[in-house]
């Protein structure tokens, strides 16, 4: 018999240490860079977090939800988050980026990829409550990749996914809820999102393209 | 040009002049954290991920990390992760990577042939012994053997005091040297 090895060596020759998957460390890359280059500019504006302190107020049974969460999630060090984590349109934005993120990963970002919208539009009839609107935008710029269904903020969402030259822009759709957040521009992380309201349903338009692209996605798409 | 700001020295040092504090800070331990994940979830889908999903957490709350150790931090949220969404669902023994499917075969080839077989099956015994831990147990000593963490950063990553790390450690050891004191040297344990 050899010469022993100790306990770190023996463990180190028997068992595996794995490596991180290139796609997965370009993704991570990609991640960091956004939200290194971010870090310094401001995420969203004093009024939102304002009234989002105010909706608050009127929903403290959900904020003290997330506050148990965020207290049983991250220990006492999360409280420095502040009302960043705590208020719930930081809550939704967050996610919609995430989900929006998520959707970029390989194999993600449809369920139906069509760029017919009368396959896209009864695909989701019985997955969701909702018909969302769909429209071909391609003449304007922005092609119909397809459709999936999503869940953010506590609920099923249509996510629609539309071309915009190299980027991508997912409109997520669910029936409006009782707070509502104000229709307007926000900024997540280095994403930039657009938020309207119609016929009772709630748009959310993410990408990492330009706030200008969303406008002009909103414009192409409600017209 | 050399600053005597110690901030731009790092970034002046930095591989990569365009990485930023978050990735220099955080990326360099995604395989470390990969590593961690595999040992939690038992396969790949579920690793990537729980890491996926611990990037995203790691940048919304990358505020909060302060002078504290990047690696120790990473690990504490993937380890969260894999045990919110992927080991509360599983039945319990299924929660764990059997590294008996995994292993790697490190033989030097210039070996006797005889030696080579004998390694190998030290291999396998090393490996069942630890398959055969306690999940906390085997935690604690892979973090410890395995990715090189000091009792600190075992403690911060696992959420106990570092007393406790030290009798978990303990204990591995002693049931690993039960196991393994013919062909692993255990010092003063065995």
């Amino acid at each position: 018999m050899s010469e022993r090895p100790d306990l770190g060596k023996a463990m180190r020759e028997a068992l595996p240490v794995y490596e991180a998957s290139p796609a997965l460390q370009a993704w991570a890359r990609e991640e960091a860079r956004k939200l290194d280059k971010d870090v310094s500019s401001p995420r969203e504006s004093r009024n939102g977090a304002l009234s989002a302190a105010v909706r608050r107020l009127s929903r403290w049974p959900i904020a003290a939800g997330l506050l148990i969460a965020a207290v049983a999630g991250w220990g006492a060090g999360s409280l420095r988050l502040s009302g960043r984590s705590t208020s719930p349109t930081n809550g939704i934005t967050n996610e919609l980026v995430d989900a929006h993120v998520r959707s970029l990963l390989p194999g993600h970002l449809m369920d139906v990829e069509s760029s017919d919208r009368h396959t896209v539009k009864p695909w989701f009839t019985g997955k969701t409550d909702i018909a969302p609107p769909v429209f071909d935008l391609s003449d304007k710029g922005f092609p119909l990749l397809g459709g999936r269904l999503d869940y953010v903020d506590g609920h099923t969402a249509a996510a629609l996914a539309y071309g915009r030259r190299l980027h991508k822009i997912n409109l997520f759709v669910w029936r409006t809820g009782p707070n509502e957040p104000a229709d307007g521009s926000y900024a997540v992380r280095g994403y930039s999102m657009l938020h309207w309201t119609n016929g009772g349903l709630s748009y959310w338009a993410v990408s990492d393209a330009a706030p200008s692209e969303l406008e002009a996605f909103h414009d192409a798409y409600t017209k | 040009m050399v600053s005597h700001a110690d901030k731009t020295v790092e970034v002046a040092h930095a591989d990569d002049p365009q990485a930023g504090r978050f990735e220099r800070a955080v990326l360099p331990h995604l395989s470390a954290g990969f590593t961690l994940a595999m040992y939690l979830t038992g396969n790949k889908a579920d690793a990537e991920d729980a890491v996926q999903e611990a990037i995203l957490r790691a940048v919304r709350y990358f505020s909060t990390l302060r002078d504290e150790d990047a690696r120790a931090w990473f690990l504490t949220i993937v380890r969260r992760v894999c045990f919110t969404a992927y080991r509360t669902d599983r039945p319990q023994g299924a929660d764990m990577v059997s590294i008996d499917a995994v292993g790697p075969q490190l033989v030097d080839s210039r070996e006797q042939p005889d030696m080579a077989v004998e390694r190998l099956h030290v291999q396998q015994r090393v490996r069942d012994a630890i398959d055969q831990l306690p999940p906390l147990l085997r935690e604690a000593i892979v973090l410890r053997e395995l990715q090189s963490c000091s009792y600190v950063e075992i403690a911060a990553v696992t959420e106990v005091p570092v007393g406790t790390v030290m009798s978990r450690l303990s204990r591995a050891r002693a049931r690993l040297a039960d196991l393994l004191h013919d062909v692993v040297d255990f010092g003063d344990v065995a």
